[in-house]
């Protein structure tokens, strides 16, 4: 088996990451070890490993300036790469010790040769391919966090809201395959059964960052049960997903707003109100001046419970709209080839007649739209758009 | 399943408006979908809407309402807590921070549900908090103390608990107590401690010119003696006041309150005003502040010295 064929086995693992010249061939396991020595990602882990000498080499021996104090940080950081970066050079020797063996007069010693040559070569690779590139991408800051899922109908009027009940129950399900607990925290029915807008929450670790491509224009074809011709519609539904917190820490809301920015409006007159009124009215709205982001929030049976979620939804938007800022800040300062996700932009067919779920930034067809639907085509899906969120993270490393 | 919902929607529009009620019929659905709150609940949708297209509350139908982070249990016909009630309770909950080492005594005129001293209960730290709640109807008091025990919020085996015992609880407490407070022999009657760092009530304020006026789902469902402010006919004025004549003598004549300690009165409607100059004439409290509720009506009186 070729090494070559051995780094195509997972397409979608950092391929741009272990881009071997693929139109060569292999006539002797020596280049095998050259070509995984001069992929790009090495060489980054090579300049990352010098600049952290040098740095070594700045930092004066008592440590005590401000500038060693930055110092010594960066080389802590780059510690675990230092040791990754060791056992290559281990692997790498011992690769080098077995080649002459393959040429070996003994036919025992060259299978044995031969063998060992293979495994230490496989280990290479596993490392170019996913030990570099995880210490290399920079952690997710939004590792930790819940979701929020807002859910809109768009064109396509009621049956737009009956699709939309769908996906919202796909997300459900979802959420319960990978253990997440989904909640839904306020939805807006239709006369027919549909929905016009939901928001959902998900709660567990990395929810957010799992689920955060699903932002954009889910577009679905089919023929509406309204319909009686038997014509195919096409209909939308927008997705936005933000990111929240378990619980916020007072001190936290600052960063993202003032109390004094946000207005608390109730939504009816209650007349005397007090013991002369035992109606529920528990809606609120939240306004926030600066942004004007307005929040409605009226599911739940008491006005406290509602104004938390109404709080929640708030927060979760002023972050989705902090994340938004730096990233086009960073984009600004260096070209960034991280794609932000266009809310406006189509994202997802999902096409009725002919059983198919396209995902228009995959360029993937899943020929079985029920599978999606019920969660485990979707959960193949999201992996796909993690993993080319990776990809893309890796690329920006290497040309900068 | 969804004809019938659907069906039931429409009956129940004909008593609320479009928007409720299909928030209601939801919170209907979701109640019959778990575990029953009470023997009393319904079974089906169908009954529940035929209650509501009766008039009964929503409350006692569901038999729960949230408050806070409680939940409570409804019945008839103890007064359903308020929205306004839950929005002051936090507030006031804002103004104290009671510690095991540092504990508050509670004492709740006109208890009902028992929602507010058993939110503060459930706001402030454990061991924190030592409660009494008073009301005159058996109905409430049994329903205050199941919802202490629904909320995890002890009840003192031997009525209220003297404060040299409260640094031996790691828990907060609450006792609910049967008494006529305007029966001048109540707090020794009750076995309560005075005097108390904090004292609310939510009494009847309603005047009867009023009372007569209201809704249904109120003057037919819950106790008239939880609602109406002049329980005699003798009482000359009909402000719906008598109560906060009868707080401000216990404040004056028993030494319910530390120096130090609050009151907070909830009022109805245009009464605020009336109320903070008795608690100031009558009661003996120095300063007095109102506040206004959710809908920006004048709500509660906080008197303090």
């Amino acid at each position: 088996m070729s090494i070559l064929s051995r780094l195509n086995l997972r397409p979608h693992t950092f391929s741009a990451a272990c881009r071997v010249h693929k139109n060569r061939t292999y006539s002797t396991q020596q280049h095998a070890f050259t070509d995984l020595d001069n992929a790009p990602i090495v060489q980054l882990v090579r300049r990352k490993l010098q600049e952290r000498s040098k740095l070594q080499s700045e930092t004066s021996e008592d440590r005590v300036s401000a500038e060693d104090v930055a110092r010594i940080k960066k080389i802590k950081e780059l510690e675990q790469l230092q040791h990754a970066w060791e056992e290559w050079t281990q692997v790498a020797k011992s690769l080098q010790e077995t080649t002459p063996l393959l040429s070996d007069s003994d036919p025992a010693m060259r299978a044995l040769a031969e063998e060992e040559h293979a495994s230490l070569t496989q280990e290479l690779s596993a490392m170019v391919e996913t030990t570099f590139p995880r210490l290399l991408i920079p952690a997710s800051s939004t590792a930790h966090m819940s979701a929020l899922v807002e859910l809109r109908s768009g064109v396509g009027g009621s049956e737009s809201s009956l699709f939309l009940g769908e996906i919202m129950r796909m997300y459900l399900r979802v959420a319960g395959s990978y253990g997440w607990k989904a909640s839904v925290l306020s939805r807006n029915e239709t006369e027919n059964g549909g929905i016009k807008d939901a928001i959902l929450e998900v709660k567990g670790e990395g929810a957010y960052d799992i689920l955060r491509w699903e932002s954009g224009v889910h577009r679905v074809q089919r023929v509406p049960a309204t319909e009686a011709n038997g014509r195919v519609h096409t209909s939308t539904v927008s997705v936005m997903v933000l990111p929240t917190s378990e619980d916020s820490e007072p001190g936290k809301d600052e960063e993202l707003f003032k109390m004094s920015d946000v207005r608390i409006e109730v939504m009816r007159a209650r007349g005397a109100g007090g013991q002369h009124v035992n109606k529920t009215e528990s809606a609120v709205r939240l306004v926030h001046d600066p942004t004007g982001i307005t929040v409605s929030m009226q599911d739940e049976r008491s006005q406290h419970q509602n104004k938390r979620r109404a709080f929640q939804v708030l927060r979760a938007r002023l972050m989705d709209r902090k994340l938004e800022e730096e990233m086009a800040q960073r984009r600004a300062v260096r070209k960034n080839l991280v794609r932000s996700a266009d809310r406006s932009e189509k994202v997802r067919t999902y096409n009725y007649a002919q059983d198919r779920v396209t995902d228009h930034r995959l360029g993937w067809s899943v020929m079985n739209l029920l599978s999606v639907m019920e969660g485990d085509a979707l959960r193949d899906i999201l992996q796909a758009l993690e993993e080319k969120h990776g990809e893309e993270q890796l690329e920006e490393l290497l040309t900068e | 399943m969804r004809r019938v919902a659907s069906r039931l929607l429409h009956v129940l529009e004909r008593v609320l408006d479009a928007e409720s009620a299909v928030r209601e019929l939801r919170w209907m659905q979701e109640v019959l979908a778990g575990p029953k709150p009470s023997p009393s609940t319904s079974t089906t949708l169908e009954d529940m809407v035929a209650r509501r297209v009766r008039g009964e509350p929503l409350q006692y139908i569901l038999g729960t309402q949230p408050f806070g982070p409680l939940t409570l249990l409804t019945r008839a016909p103890v007064l359903i807590p308020r929205t306004e009630t839950e929005d002051w309770a936090h507030r006031l909950a804002e103004m104290r921070q009671p510690t095991r080492h540092k504990p508050l005594s509670v004492l709740d005129l006109c208890t009902g549900s028992g929602c507010i001293p058993l939110l503060l209960c459930s706001l402030w730290a454990p061991g924190s908090t030592h409660a009494c709640g008073v009301d005159i109807s058996e109905d409430a008091i049994k329903l205050s103390a199941d919802n202490a025990r629904a909320n995890d919020i002890a009840i003192p085996e031997k009525g209220p608990l003297p404060p040299h015992e409260f640094r031996l609880r790691d828990r907060n407490t609450f006792t609910p107590l049967l008494g006529n407070i305007r029966d001048s022999a109540f707090v020794v009657a009750s076995g309560l401690h005075p005097p108390f760092d904090i004292i609310t009530s939510n009494p009847p304020y309603i005047p009867k010119r009023e009372y007569d006026e209201l809704p249904v789902s109120v003057k037919d469902f819950e106790d008239h003696r939880a609602l109406l402010g002049d329980p005699d006919d003798t009482v000359p004025d009909g402000r719906g006041l008598t109560f906060y004549h009868t707080i401000a003598e216990l404040l004056n004549s028993n030494k319910l309150l530390k120096c130090d300690g609050i009151v907070a009165l909830e009022v109805g409607a245009g009464q605020a005003r009336d109320v903070a100059s008795i608690m100031e004439n009558q009661g003996g409290m120095r300063h007095t502040r109102i506040w206004n509720d959710p809908w920006g009506k004048e709500r509660v009186v906080i008197a303090t010295n």
